[in-house]
């Protein structure tokens, strides 16, 4: 789906722009010319938009293509673990396997971080944006922002879901993360991460338009020891409409019925 | 009364109760706030009414420009004061009919013994309408092919407003309900009913039901610089007549929506007196 409506409104505003920019009659040449050249770029601009070789637009509510619980490297295999973090993620096997998720946040409607969100069965929604890519999750509502033609700070605050710059590389969008802060897992089974983790996403529109390429890059040298990379893939839901999904009233409601409230 | 203190008709009793008396009036006099407002100013202090607040200030120097589109009302968005009570005004509730005034004074006298009932936002469920719009935080809008959606810094309430189409026959009922929108002109129209009724109007605790109607009406004013807002409530359960009252959100272009986590816990605090919620 083309962002007609966003297209035809920066049309409209750029058309508003030039005009504005063109110099009223008597004015010296220059500004003229100025004006002329302020035009020529802007169509030149909007071109390329127009003919639909621009990024492409992944606006749209999606839904992970099997979901698991447990992630693979690409590979398929377990990633590589150093012994510490083994230990830790073995631990969160047992103590799932005994029926007690108490490592893990989600159960208490804290957010996943990344990329787990990006993991999981519920769908998700792209707004995309000249400047921002709003990533809106079925999953408790949960907001994730990437900010084009930024840099990743060098300091950043530790959050569930880190903070993320994207840019685009031809059609493929890459969204760089980091600033995430500890205790969340990379995957429903329990991997563990640091707050050393840096995590590279690739997204890659499917030439049908009705799919999406994920490849995740997982960089953490205090959990794995060396960097490991996997996959997702998502369908596109037309029509589907993200319902009001709110953690916390269905975890009182399940309380409740098990008396513990 | 009861007790030794309050025994009526003893001397000695009588005479502490003058000097603790005299002790509260000089402690008053020192201190001196304001006598806090009361509900239809009976001067009732249980009925005592949580002030407004200062409220996000506008733009730093330097920040971008608004865009002077009047249909784009992309970026970030902060209220301009907080009021803990808005009805047609400031500290004026909403025209409940007698019963649901009656809850709203049994709130506020909970609130005032220091046991508040416990509101939809503080079991981190969304805000409800119209309180979410009375919230001091950032409120970004993105605007895309059919839609605009506003996404709150607040415990990540999201509003999603489809354009130029019609409510469904039964919506089901939500903490945010159903919202349709149109353009009359500049102003965005916005019609919200499908709302449930475990949310408060204001954070007072003033009642709705689930025939809570708003219909927001939004236009940028001053350049760009500011978002007004007339809401209009109806409600014909809780509600003797509709309602409107006008707020001001500032074009805050260096303000980035921050995570809020209010499943962990609410961690804010009011910064060089810029308030957030309590």
């Amino acid at each position: 789906m083309r962002n007609t409506g966003g297209l035809l409104r920066t049309l409209r505003t750029l058309r508003a722009r030039a005009t504005r920019a063109l110099p009223a009659p008597g004015a010296p040449e220059a500004p003229r010319t100025l004006g002329a050249l302020v035009l020529a770029a802007l169509l030149l601009a909007a071109a390329p938009a127009m003919a639909g070789s621009g990024p492409p637009d992944l606006t749209g509510v999606w839904s992970i293509v099997g979901h698991t619980s447990t992630l693979k490297t690409i590979e398929g295999s377990l990633p590589p673990l150093n012994a510490a973090a083994r230990t830790l993620y073995e631990q969160h096997l047992a103590a799932a396997a005994r029926g007690d998720r108490s490592f893990d946040g989600v159960t208490r409607c804290l957010p996943p971080g990344l990329p787990r969100l990006m993991l999981m069965n519920e769908p998700f929604e792209i707004l995309q944006r000249q400047r921002v890519i709003y990533f809106v999750h079925q999953l408790n509502r949960l907001p994730r922002r990437a900010y084009l033609g930024e840099q990743l700070p060098e300091d950043p605050d530790p959050l569930y879901l880190g903070f993320s710059v994207a840019h685009w590389q031809g059609d493929v969008l890459v969204i760089e993360s980091s600033g995430f802060r500890e205790g969340t897992l990379l995957d429903d089974a329990g991997l563990p991460h640091s707050d050393a983790l840096h995590l590279t996403e690739r997204y890659q529109l499917g030439k049908d338009g009705r799919t999406l390429h994920a490849r995740f890059k997982i960089e953490d040298p205090k959990t794995y020891t060396h960097s490991w990379n996997a996959q997702a893939e998502y369908v596109r839901r037309p029509g589907y409409e993200i319902p009001e999904e709110v953690c916390a009233d269905q975890l009182a409601s399940k309380l409740r019925q098990n008396g513990k409230d | 009364m009861s007790g030794p203190l309050g025994q009526r008709g003893t001397k000695a009793g009588a005479c502490l109760r003058a000097f603790v008396w005299t002790l509260l009036v000089a402690g008053t006099a020192v201190a001196a706030p304001p006598a806090p407002k009361t509900l239809f100013n009976s001067g009732d202090p249980t009925l005592a009414l949580t002030p407004p607040l200062r409220g996000a200030g506008i733009a730093p120097p330097g920040s971008a420009p608004p865009n002077a589109d009047p249909h784009n009302l992309e970026g970030v968005w902060w209220l301009q004061g907080y009021e803990y009570m808005l009805g047609p005004a400031s500290g004026v509730p909403p025209p409940l009919k007698p019963e649901y005034m009656r809850i709203l004074e049994r709130r506020i006298r909970a609130k005032n013994r220091g046991t508040p009932e416990a509101d939809a936002s503080t079991q981190c469920f969304p805000h409800g309408m119209p309180r979410l719009m009375e919230s001091p935080y950032p409120i970004e809008i993105v605007q895309t092919p059919g839609r605009i959606t506003f996404l709150h810094e607040v415990a990540h309430n999201i509003r999603r407003i489809w354009m130029n189409r019609a409510h469904p026959a039964n919506p089901p009922l939500t903490f945010l309900g159903d919202s349709v929108g149109h353009w009359e002109a500049d102003t965005l129209v916005v019609d919200t009913v499908g709302l449930n009724d475990r949310t408060f109007i204001d954070d007072e605790g003033s009642s709705h039901s689930t025939r809570l109607h708003t219909i927001e009406r939004y236009r940028k004013i001053d350049g760009g610089a500011n978002l007004e807002l007339i809401m209009t409530v109806e409600d014909p359960v809780t509600l003797e007549h509709p309602y409107s009252y006008r707020r001001v959100y500032h074009w805050r272009p260096d303000i980035r929506p921050q995570e809020y986590v209010c499943e962990e816990n609410n961690r804010n605090a009011p910064i060089n007196g810029v308030t957030v919620a309590k």
